[in-house]
């Protein structure tokens, strides 16, 4: 125990010593939430829309005016004398309405009135919701106009749970900590375990009474203590900046935390003890760490998206199961009942890299 | 002729000549030219999918009528919802909702069938899991459409103002192809920043540029015959992207391959002179790695790459015209998906040279106040 106490001192002093990556360690998780929380909305809201209103009657100018009532779209003026595709060619537009001649008149005489809409489809996504926003205002549109009943014969009400005002960010900044608080702690523990190896200092350990469990030990409770002030920062500018309040029992998430961190530091140390140089260790922390924890954790889109065989791996993510625990700490706010089994996981894959970095360490003492 | 034999001996050449050997003689960079491109291209291409289908749906039939069942049957028709359960009472319902379990609940009172008949407005209630707060809009969204369509088949009649969507360039409306050039992009940059950067602070590291110094080579036959090389292999991973994109995600290339050639070298420049810029800051791979992270990390984010640029808050849109991958981005989704040329595109063709010029200048003055 008290061998492993000397570790963390030492490993505590030798960070501190190294200023950039200290000034590093501390402003990329913060750069990173702000960036990711102010920057990443996937509400479309301010489509860039072009009208072109070949019939210039009260109908048509009506709807026009309500069309940019709500701020989901804006509108872009275009010169009537060039080809109005170009308005998507130039990507200046999102997409385009067109009122044809014999609006007003058909809808007047009892007709069907149309609505011409030429959309960008290259944002697939997007384009769906710009189609359905446009059907749903005329839709609206003809009520007010008294072309639909005001009362339809079905009516859903709706009730959105958890986040009434949809707010995207209650989604996007819990997010932000499983991808932030995996990265780094672990990005760091892999410099440390390599920078060892590379300086041949590692020898050293060898030579001396430290086991190899211990050596790893004490550097993984090292790097947990600085990623504890790491996420202690980051969530203390994301409480400041985003408001995020705990929704109910905070217990799950307290304790799943420091388990987070130190397993994330345990996969640092793993690929760092498994490569042979630094920067093989680097790219593969960040190219690993990075796809897994914002591509396969349900950081951005859904897991239920992903294909299969690629489905399969989330599985064995950590950051997916932080991520549950998390969004039910802050916004939906059901307890341990719901998370349990997530805190297991996450124990369960720390202990793995625990027992494959003791593993490789012990076959490299042998080698050497 | 005289030239060439100039150029045969002069001190470029022979400089180009050991990057060369040193490169292929690198086995790890090799790989490293290849491999994580392609694995990134593959998962991101493949995770980053932010369609709206199958979501979980749990009912509540009190009414347990004709006119309710068909109500769920249209819920599932168009596979944007699946009823995973039919459950008896709206408390369980609720839970199911609140552990996410499901993602939308509905809930059909006992007196639906008698309201629809006798021309009142039946109510159909509505739970959703607002976490995901941009699925559960669209997701409200499409509830509403689907009950109005129900009502319009059932009274045989018609909308009064039909709305007749045309989709450009992707009729199919397949995200993927929205995804991968971005992810082309944003690979690339990865790549060029990184490995360029490593190449440098290698000679450093090792303490070899100050031999090189000792040469009769002067400071910018040093750094080109540096460029050149890496140029060519990052050429070589700009085809290998657009394979993939073609061969695995059926892209398409309604445009001019030469232009998207001309354009892709021009953003390689750009990578290639951040990471030497960055390689002039710092003085180990360690840090090296470390600072690209910083800086691809806001470009990634901020180029549309994964989040499109239109919902930005207002400071980061603007703060993105200065972003070379958005540029870049903007041409190579304009060149396959839309096949429009210069004409539409010379104002990011215009800002990418821009900044590539801008990037490189500042990169090889600073490599040379290093060197002397």
């Amino acid at each position: 125990m008290k061998r492993i106490i000397s570790q963390v001192t030492k490993e505590l002093a030798q960070f501190r010593r190294d200023r950039l990556t200290l000034a590093l360690a501390f402003l990329l998780p913060f750069a990173t939430l702000l960036i990711f929380g102010f920057a990443i909305r996937l509400e479309a809201k301010d489509i860039p829309l072009v009208v072109q209103d070949f019939d210039r009657s009260y109908y048509s100018q009506t709807y026009i005016q309500r069309l940019f009532v709500t701020n989901q779209f804006t509108p872009i003026a275009w010169n009537d004398r060039q080809p109005i595709a170009q308005a998507l060619d130039e990507g200046l537009a999102k997409a385009i309405v067109i009122i044809p001649h014999e609006f007003s008149r058909d809808i007047k005489g009892g007709k069907v009135g149309e609505i011409q809409v030429l959309v960008d489809g290259t944002d697939a996504n997007n384009a769906r919701v710009i189609k359905n926003s446009i059907k749903a205002f005329t839709n609206s549109f003809a009520q007010t106009q008294g072309l639909l009943p005001e009362n339809p014969p079905i009516a859903a009400r709706s009730r959105l749970w958890f986040n009434p005002g949809r707010q995207e960010s209650l989604y996007i900044v819990p997010g932000v900590y499983a991808v932030v608080l995996w990265i780094f702690p672990s990005l760091l523990s892999a410099i440390a375990m390599v920078r060892e190896k590379e300086k041949g200092t590692i020898l050293q350990v060898y030579a001396s009474s430290l086991s190899a469990t211990e050596l790893i030990l004490g550097k993984s409770f090292a790097y947990l203590l600085i990623a504890l002030m790491m996420g202690f920062c980051v969530m203390g500018a994301g409480a400041l900046i985003f408001h995020l309040r705990f929704a109910g029992d905070p217990t799950p998430y307290l304790l799943t935390t420091p388990v987070y961190l130190w397993t994330a530091v345990m996969f640092g140390l793993l690929l760092g003890a498994r490569s042979s140089n630094q920067n093989s260790a680097v790219q593969g922390v960040s190219i690993i760490g990075f796809l897994t924890s914002f591509l396969l954790s349900g950081f951005i889109y859904p897991l239920s998206n992903i294909p299969f065989p690629l489905s399969l791996l989330p599985n064995i993510v950590a950051a997916r199961y932080y991520i549950d625990v998390t969004r039910d700490a802050f916004v939906r706010g059901t307890g341990w009942s719901s998370v349990w089994i997530d805190l297991l996981m996450i124990i369960l894959l720390g202990a793995f890299y625990l027992h494959v970095t003791r593993k490789a360490m012990s076959r490299m003492q042998l080698n050497t | 002729m005289a030239f060439f034999t100039r150029f045969l001996n002069s001190p470029l050449w022979a400089l180009v000549r050991k990057e060369v050997q040193q490169i292929l003689r690198n086995k790890q960079l090799i790989v490293l030219l290849i491999f994580p491109p392609t694995i990134q291209l593959l998962v991101y291409g493949f995770a980053l999918n932010p369609d709206v289908h199958y979501l979980k749906m749990g009912v509540v039939d009190y009414a347990q009528t004709i006119e309710s069942r068909e109500i769920v049957a249209a819920m599932t028709e168009n596979q944007i919802f699946q009823v995973e359960q039919v459950l008896t009472s709206e408390s369980q319902l609720a839970r199911q909702v609140e552990t996410g379990k499901v993602t939308a609940g509905m809930v059909i009172p006992p007196e639906f069938s008698r309201d629809l008949t006798q021309q009142k407005t039946a109510e159909i209630q509505v739970l959703l899991d607002g976490v995901d707060a941009n699925t559960a809009g669209i997701a409200n969204g499409y509830i509403n459409q689907i009950l109005q369509q129900y009502v319009l088949r059932r009274s045989n009649t018609t909308l009064p103002i039909e709305t007749h969507v045309t989709f450009l360039y992707n009729q199919g409306l397949i995200s993927s192809w929205f995804f991968v050039p971005g992810v082309m992009g944003l690979v690339l940059t990865l790549i060029g920043t990184i490995s360029s950067a490593v190449i440098v602070v290698k000679e450093k590291d090792t303490g070899t540029l100050e031999q090189l110094l000792m040469t009769p080579a002067e400071a910018w036959e040093i750094l080109l015959a540096k460029v050149v090389p890496m140029f060519v292999l990052l050429t070589g991973d700009v085809l290998l992207a657009l394979s993939i994109g073609r061969g695995i995600f059926g892209l398409p290339f309604q445009g001019s391959f030469p232009l998207f050639m001309l354009l892709s070298g021009l953003y390689l420049f750009v990578g290639i002179g951040v990471g030497i810029m960055l390689a002039t800051l710092c003085e180990s791979q360690q840090q090296v790695v470390l600072t690209t992270f910083f800086i691809n990390l806001p470009m990634v984010q901020l180029s549309g790459a994964i989040a499109p640029i239109e919902t930005m808050p207002d400071f980061f849109r603007y703060l993105s015209l200065l972003n070379p991958l958005r540029h870049y981005i903007t041409i190579i989704r304009g060149i396959l998906l839309k096949g429009v040329g210069l004409e539409a595109l010379w104002m990011h063709a215009l800002a990418l040279a821009t900044i590539a010029i801008v990037v490189m200048a500042i990169s090889t003055d600073r490599f040379r106040k290093q060197l002397s």
